[in-house]
């Protein structure tokens, strides 16, 4: 579990162009979205991306994307469960 | 458009506009008692003001031709337009020219002068006759053939003219006081003025904006009790520009009871109690013909220097209603002015004269390889995480507009933007190419097929635009061209920068080959 948050900090990190930061900025429970990392909504497009590409996650719903991508916490437990690959 | 071109005035203060600018400032006047008008010795002495006849009389023509010429002369000796061509029309303003003489005689005999081949027009609406022949003038030259306008206004005084002021009670015998509580009455005046208008702009682009000419529909002699013609020109009038941009209401304020009274009504009554008004019959007395365009233009070069003329002779409140008589020289950054009159026949006029600003370019910036962008963003932004999301040609507008604000704050210390009325054009001859290649890169493993929509956005030309816009808050319009080369944007900075309702111009000419070669310009105009 705690392998698979660091490789998604690092992930974030990379495709969303986080230059001034380290996987140990970001913390496991804090929300991604709205305050902290700052990010939009095209870097939750770009999450989507993530989950599908590395997970093979493919959400149904916006709903149930934005409760998956509300912390690495919650990506990390969403991933656990549904990873295809 | 109708440009002011050149003025010139003959008064006893002075010949020339800067002579009687100085004069009016210092707060000269030239009235004084007489007893005898060119050669007519009164009944009774006036106050009044009165050229020198043997200084300015032309053998062959009368006094009031001779008066014409030379003003008209002296305004053409500072123009290059060409007064004996076929689209340039002679307008005379005035209330009796030579009084035993046809007005359009002598006109035709003045416009002859100087060789012009129209028939002159003569504008003869008392009082207000200098500013009804601005509005003649500027629709000659907003609807007809001709280009070009000299309007001259005179009045030469006489027995004839003082004793019909007399008669009405009209005349006072001490210096005419303007809206002030004591005024008792007018004094008679002279002046010589001229006005080239022009359609052609000129450096300075003072612009008539238009007029208007109202009855009061109620009495020959006397102004109406509740203003009904000047209110409904100070109307029309403020429906050509602004009230913010107003800077004075150069009156009539003659000094009789009923005028200032009567004006007072209508300034109120349009809404313009607070800006500032001015009247200079304390310096000229009631030049006639003459005075429409004598306090026109000594209202427009006074404001060319940013300043609003005092009023000579206002002391104390004497209308019903307030008005914001100026009393000394005040500054003013407003370019915009009313030229107001009303006069016998129940006759109102109002002109509308406004600067038109220009653009000025206040700073620029170039970006070229190789330049650390990142560096630049440490140093000059930071903490401004999306600049590492944003592609090259983002980055550098981006960056280019920071430098540039820099260099800006240089200039003009505590500059922002002023975010409703800055507009934003980019272009550039690649456009997105660069990024398009790049995202049909990514997208060319269809086992591995995961489109980016952050890649993806920057394959619009546009969205520098919105990455400047956003940081800066600009709300403005932001368009985007792609053009062969920066050159090629000019005729559409022109037609922009002549139509916008912008006063703050971005220019970024952003052009992305590849990561390695680039080229960012980037300016600022502002209107002024």
């Amino acid at each position: 579990m705690e392998d698979l948050k660091l490789e998604l900090k690092r992930q974030i990190i990379e495709v969303l162009n986080l230059e001034d930061m380290q996987p140990s900025d970001i913390e496991d429970a804090a929300p991604l979205f709205g305050e902290g990392l700052g990010l939009d909504s095209i870097d939750a497009l770009e999450l989507i991306m993530i989950m599908d590409k590395h997970y093979g996650i493919k959400f149904s719903s916006k709903e149930e994307s934005k409760a998956a991508l509300a912390s690495v916490d919650a990506m990390a437990s969403y991933i656990q469960q549904h990873r295809t690959k | 458009m109708v440009y002011l071109h050149t003025g010139y005035m003959i008064t006893p203060l002075g010949e020339g506009i800067a002579a009687n600018l100085k004069a009016v400032q210092e707060g000269k006047t030239c009235l004084c008692m007489h007893s005898n008008v060119h050669g007519e010795t009164l009944v009774e002495p006036v106050m009044a003001s009165l050229l020198d006849e043997e200084r300015y009389k032309i053998e062959g023509f009368t006094l009031f031709e001779s008066l014409c010429i030379h003003a008209i002369n002296g305004a053409k000796a500072s123009t290059t337009l060409n007064l004996q061509d076929e689209h340039c029309i002679f307008i005379l303003s005035s209330t009796k020219g030579d009084i035993w003489e046809s007005m359009a005689t002598s006109a035709k005999r003045i416009s002859s002068w100087f060789g012009n081949p129209n028939q002159p027009i003569v504008v003869s609406t008392a009082c207000t006759s200098g500013v009804s022949a601005q509005v003649a003038a500027w629709r000659l030259l907003d609807n007809t053939r001709y280009t070009t306008a000299v309007i001259v206004g005179c009045d030469v005084q006489s027995e004839f003219i003082v004793s019909g002021f007399q008669s009405f009670h009209a005349l006072s015998n001490a210096k005419c006081a303007p809206f002030d509580k004591e005024r008792d009455g007018l004094n008679a005046g002279e002046a010589a003025v001229c006005m080239i208008l022009s359609t052609q702009p000129s450096p300075e682009g003072w612009t008539l904006q238009g007029g208007s000419i109202h009855n009061d529909a109620n009495h020959i002699s006397g102004p109406s009790r509740t203003a009904e013609g000047s209110l409904r020109c100070l109307n029309d009038a403020l429906e050509l520009i602004p009230v913010d941009d107003l800077a004075v209401v150069s009156v009539h304020g003659t000094g009789t009871v009923y005028n200032d009274e009567m004006e007072s009504i209508a300034l109120h009554r349009a809404g313009l109690d607070t800006i500032p008004v001015t009247a200079l019959k304390g310096n000229y007395g009631h030049t006639m013909g003459a005075a429409g365009l004598l306090e026109t233009l000594l209202t427009l070069y006074a404001l060319e220097q940013g300043i609003i003329l005092p009023t000579k002779g206002y002391h104390q409140q004497g209308t019903t209603w307030p008005v914001a008589v100026s009393t000394q020289i005040r500054h003013t950054n407003r370019t915009s002015f009313i030229k107001l009159l009303s006069g016998f026949g129940g006759v109102n006029a109002a002109v509308v004269w406004t600067k038109q600003k220009t653009w000025h370019s206040v700073a620029e910036i170039t970006l070229t390889p190789p330049t650390d962008l990142t560096a630049i963003y440490r140093q000059k932004v930071n903490a401004y995480p999306k600049f590492f999301k944003m592609d090259l040609m983002s980055k550098l507008g981006f960056l280019g507009v920071e430098c540039l604000l820099e260099k800006v704050r240089e200039i003009e210390p505590g500059f922002t933007f002023d975010t409703e009325h800055t507009a934003l054009i980019v272009a550039s001859r690649s456009a997105s190419l660069k990024n398009d290649r790049d995202y049909w890169n990514t997208i060319q493993d269809k086992q591995n097929y995961f489109p980016s929509p952050s890649l993806f956005v920057y394959t619009l030309p546009n969205i520098v635009a919105g990455e400047i816009a956003i940081r800066h808050h600009l709300m403005g319009e932001t368009s985007c061209y792609v053009l062969p080369d920066e050159q090629a944007l000019e005729p559409i900075l022109n037609s922009f920068m002549s139509t916008t309702k912008a006063h703050q111009l971005l220019i970024a000419w952003v052009e992305c080959e590849t990561d390695e070669k680039y080229n960012a310009h980037i300016r600022l105009l502002i209107k002024k």
